[in-house]
C-alpha cells in the first residue's frame, strides 16, 4: 500500500529535478525576494534602534530567511492538480486507482517537496549563509520543537489548498482562486511582516484563523520569540487546527466525489 | 503613409474587440483577479506602513512618500500589464508555432505581438495603483499644476517603455532557447521589489547595477526623489530625472526593438 504512494513520491521528485532551469530561476526569484526583505528591515532597524517589541535585527533576518525557505518548501500543488485534472476530464482516470485519490495527491505535493529541499532550499541556505551569516536557531530546543511545527504548518496549509480545490467540482472554472487565498495566506500568516507588529486588533482577530500558525508559530519558535510552553501550546493549537480542516475535507470531498462531472470524451 | 495607418488601426481594433471578447467568457476568472490584484497590492502598502509605524521612516522616506513612490511604481506596472502582457508569452508563442503565424501575415511582427492581445483584465491592475497614488499625492501635497502633469505623463511613458523594453529583450531569448517563463517571474518580481521600495535601502552595488546597467531606478525612484524634492543620497546625478526618465525609457525601447530584430533573424521554427 504505502509502495504505491512511495512509487508516486518518487516520480515526482525525478520530474521535478529534470528541470534544471526553471530551478535556478526560481532560486534566483527567492533569492530577490529574500534580499529586498532583509534590506528593508536593515532600513527599518536604520541607525540605533536595538530592539523592537524584543525583536533584534538579527531575530527579523533569520525570520525572514527561514520564511522563504519554508515558502518554497511547502508545496501545495493539490489545487491545481484537481482544478486541471477536472477541466481535462483525467480526474476520471485517477478514480480508477484502488487508491484514495486525495492521498495520492499528497503523495505527490511530498515529492515534490522533498525535490525543493534538494534544489531549492539548499542553494538558497548557502546564499544566506554567505550575505547575512548562517541564520542559527535560538537554541537547540527551540529547532528540535521547530520541526514538527512545520510539519503541522504544512498539514494546514494542505488541506486548505485541497479544499481550495473542492470548489473546482461545484463551478468547474475555478479560475485563480487558489491564488486568492495564497495571497491572503501571504499577508495573515505573518510570512512577510510578523503579526507581532500588526494593530491589536488584528492580532486578536487572527488568533481564531488558522493562517497564523501556518508561518508565524514555527518562526517564531525558531527565532526563539515564542518559548517552549507557548510553542507547544500553539502547536496543541496547530493539531486542532489539522484536525478541524481534515473532518471539513472528508465531508466535502464525499459530497463532490457524487458531484463529479466528467467534460470531454 | 495615411492609408497603412488607418490599416494598422483597423487591425488593432479587431485584435481588441476580440480579445475582450476572449477575456469574458470566464467571469470567475476576472472575478478572482478582482479580488487577488487588490488584495495583493493593498496588503504590500500596508506591510509598509506597518513597518513605518512601528519603527521608523526608511531611510528618511516616511509613509506619505512611500505610499506616493508605491504607487508611481504600480501605475507604470497597470500599463505595461495591459498593453505589452504578450511579450511575457513569446516562448509560448514559439514553441506551439503561434508566432511563425504572425511571421506570415504583411504586417509589422512586434506591432501583431503587442496588439493581438490587449489584456483589459490588466486595467484591474490600475486600480489599486490609481488609489494608492492618489492618496499618495494627497498626503505628500502634490500639486496639480499643468508642469507637474506633464512631468507625470512623461515619467508614465517612461516607466512603461522601461518595462517594456526589459521584457521584449527577455522574450527575444526565448527564440534561442525555447524557454523563458521563469525568467518572467523572476524579472516581475525583481521589478516590483526595485521600484515599490525606496532604491536607497539597497546596498551601492545594487543601486548602481538598477540605474546604469538594468535601470529600473529610473521608472519610479528617481521621478518621485525628484517630484517629493528628496536628494538621492547616494547619486548626485545632475539631470531632472522627470526628463531623464522618458529619454532613458526611449533608448531602452529602441535597444530592445535591435535585440528583438536581432533575435528574429535567428529564429527557427519549433511546430512541425
Amino acid at each position: 500500500m504505502l509502495q504505491a504512494y512511495w512509487y508516486i513520491t518518487k516520480m515526482r521528485l525525478i520530474t521535478s529535478l529534470t528541470y534544471r532551469f526553471e530551478v535556478f530561476a526560481s532560486v534566483g526569484t527567492n533569492l530577490i525576494l529574500m534580499l529586498a526583505s532583509v534590506f528593508l528591515w536593515k532600513a527599518a532597524y536604520g541607525n540605533g534602534t536595538e530592539q523592537v517589541q524584543a525583536l533584534t535585527l538579527q531575530d527579523l533576518t533569520t525570520y525572514t530567511i527561514l520564511s522563504i525557505m519554508l515558502a518554497s518548501v511547502f508545496v501545495c500543488d493539490v489545487q491545481d492538480t484537481i482544478y486541471s485534472k477536472i477541466r481535462e476530464g483525467q480526474i476520471v482516470t485517477d478514480f480508477y486507482r484502488p487508491i484514495p485519490l486525495l492521498a495520492c495527491y499528497l503523495a505527490d505535493d511530498i515529492g515534490g517537496m522533498l525535490s525543493s529541499m534538494v534544489n531549492k532550499v539548499i542553494p538558497l541556505f548557502i546564499f544566506a549563509a554567505l550575505f547575512f551569516g548562517v541564520p542559527w536557531p535560538a537554541s537547540p530546543l527551540s529547532f528540535l520543537l521547530f520541526i514538527p511545527s512545520c510539519l503541522l504548518s504544512y498539514a494546514i496549509l494542505w488541506l486548505l489548498s485541497a479544499l481550495i480545490g473542492l470548489i473546482a467540482f461545484w463551478v468547474m472554472e475555478l479560475g485563480n482562486m487558489g491564488m486568492v487565498k495564497d495571497s491572503i495566506v501571504r499577508v495573515l500568516s505573518g510570512s512577510i511582516v510578523p503579526l507581532w507588529f500588526f494593530p491589536e486588533s488584528i492580532q486578536t482577530i487572527s488568533k481564531f484563523l488558522p493562517f497564523q500558525y501556518t508561518y508565524q508559530t514555527p518562526l517564531g519558535i525558531y527565532i526563539g520569540n515564542i518559548g517552549v510552553r507557548e510553542g507547544l501550546m500553539a502547536m496543541g493549537i496547530q493539531l486542532i487546527w489539522v484536525v478541524l480542516l481534515y473532518v471539513l475535507l472528508a465531508a466535502g470531498w464525499r459530497r463532490s466525489k457524487s458531484k463529479t462531472l466528467i467534460q470531454g470524451g | 503613409m495615411v492609408n497603412t495607418i488607418r490599416h494598422y488601426f483597423s487591425v488593432a481594433a479587431c485584435f481588441a474587440r476580440l480579445a475582450v471578447q476572449r477575456q469574458l467568457e470566464y467571469p470567475l476568472f476576472l472575478f478572482s483577479w478582482l479580488l487577488m490584484i487588490p488584495i495583493q497590492y493593498f496588503s504590500g502598502i500596508w506591510m509598509l506602513k506597518i513597518i513605518v509605524d512601528r519603527f521608523q521612516p526608511l531611510n528618511g522616506w516616511d509613509f506619505p512618500e512611500l505610499a506616493f513612490l508605491y504607487g508611481l511604481g504600480l501605475l507604470s506596472h497597470g500599463i505595461l500589464v495591459v498593453l505589452f502582457i504578450n511579450t511575457w508569452h513569446i516562448d509560448n508563442m514559439v514553441i506551439q508555432g503561434a508566432f511563425d503565424r504572425l511571421l506570415l501575415r504583411p504586417m509589422n511582427v512586434f506591432f501583431q505581438l503587442i496588439a493581438s492581445y490587449v489584456n483589459f483584465i490588466g486595467l484591474i491592475d490600475l486600480i489599486p495603483g490609481l488609489i494608492i497614488f492618489i492618496y499618495g499625492c494627497q498626503l505628500v501635497g502634490f500639486e496639480w499644476t499643468l508642469g507637474n502633469i506633464i512631468k507625470l505623463l512623461l515619467v508614465l511613458l517612461g516607466g512603461v517603455l522601461i518595462r517594456a523594453s526589459l521584457f521584449i529583450s527577455l522574450g527575444t531569448i526565448a527564440f534561442w532557447t525555447k524557454r523563458n517563463a521563469s525568467m518572467v517571474g523572476f524579472t516581475l518580481s525583481m521589478l516590483e521589489r526595485g521600484t515599490m521600495y525606496p532604491l536607497s535601502i539597497y546596498p551601492y552595488v545594487l543601486q548602481v547595477i538598477f540605474t546604469f546597467i538594468i535601470p529600473i531606478g529610473f521608472i519610479s525612484f528617481y521621478p518621485a526623489a525628484e517630484f517629493l524634492g528628496k536628494g538621492s543620497e547616494s547619486f548626485q546625478l545632475p539631470l531632472n530625472f522627470a526628463l531623464a526618465t522618458p529619454a532613458v525609457g526611449l533608448v531602452c525601447f529602441m535597444l530592445s526593438q535591435w535585440i528583438f530584430r536581432r533575435g528574429m533573424k535567428s529564429y527557427e521554427s519549433a511546430g512541425s
